[in-house]
């Protein structure tokens, strides 16, 4: 398992995070969404008003099916959801990303009150707001 | 100044953004609604802060690990099944309640085998400020070989 994705499993508190257990390994169902879940390794800059819109991040999640960095540009206009810290369950839409860097729209507001090792989901559908 | 401002929005927007439900019942069946619904946030938002989720014989001892690891399928169940409650039965008092459902889940796998079993469903809520978030989920089934094969999987 990465380190990253170990390290996250030591964050939530959780033995058998990823681990495929339980009634997901008796029940197979398509994803209703594609997703890749991340954790955060750096902030981004803020703005002259203190406002953060950016954060770098690395993808998280069962090794055979989560990639080493995002894929550049394919996550814009996902939907940007917060599991874990100040901001759980506060949803962005992504504006853009790197392999590293990811960038939310600022229609939802700056970022503020993330922090380094907070877990998040991307998930491909349209925030509704 | 500017920046103690900007911090009051975002944590009055955070509030706004919270839901939790007035009857301890809503707050089940909203949370299903959110799965079926693919709305992430709106399922967390009705999870209280200090949830354990035992599921099938696992035990996900944090909100944080229940949302990245099982929420995901549980939404993908969600949307793939059909989910009909049968029976209820609600109790406790103040602010701790208890919600026991049992639920006809059907649907299709994706290699299309049939999804058909009975789904027992305990859930305590704790009310704060006036909204009932939902503090615990327990989930087992009726079909004595669906749940030994779940928990066959976690001794693997």
């Amino acid at each position: 398992m990465r380190f990253a994705t170990r390290l996250a499993a030591a964050v939530l508190g959780s033995g058998i995070a990823f681990a495929q257990a339980g009634h997901d390994d008796v029940v197979r169902v398509d994803p209703a969404l594609k997703r890749l879940a991340g954790m955060i390794t750096a902030l981004g800059e803020p703005d002259a008003e203190g406002r953060i819109y950016s954060f770098r991040g690395t993808p998280i999640g069962p090794p055979a099916s989560t990639p080493k960095e995002y894929p550049p540009g394919e996550l814009r206009g996902w939907r940007l959801t917060f599991l874990a810290g100040q901001r759980f369950s506060a949803a962005f839409e992504v504006q853009s990303n790197t392999d590293s860097e990811i960038t939310v729209s600022a229609a939802d507001g700056p970022l503020n009150g993330i922090a380094l090792r907070d877990v998040f989901v991307a998930e491909e559908i349209e925030l509704k707001r | 100044m500017r920046r103690l401002c900007l911090v009051l929005a975002w944590l009055i927007a955070g509030l706004a953004a919270a839901q939790g439900a007035r009857l301890p019942a809503e707050a089940v069946d909203a949370f299903h609604a959110a799965l079926r619904n693919k709305d992430t946030a709106a399922a967390l938002s009705l999870l209280d802060r200090g949830l354990v989720v035992f599921e099938f014989g696992g035990v996900d001892p944090t909100v944080e690990a229940y949302a990245l690891t099982h929420l995901p399928f549980d939404m993908d169940l969600a949307v793939a099944s059909q989910w009909k409650l049968e029976t209820r039965r609600v109790g406790g008092e103040g602010n701790e309640r208890w919600v026991l459902s049992t639920y006809r889940v059907t649907g299709k796998q994706a290699d299309g085998t049939p999804i058909d079993q009975v789904t027992l469903e305990t859930v305590i809520v704790r009310r704060t400020a006036g909204l009932f978030r939902i503090v615990h989920f327990h989930w087992s089934t009726s079909d004595a070989g669906f749940q030994a094969r779940s928990q066959g999987q976690r001794t693997k």
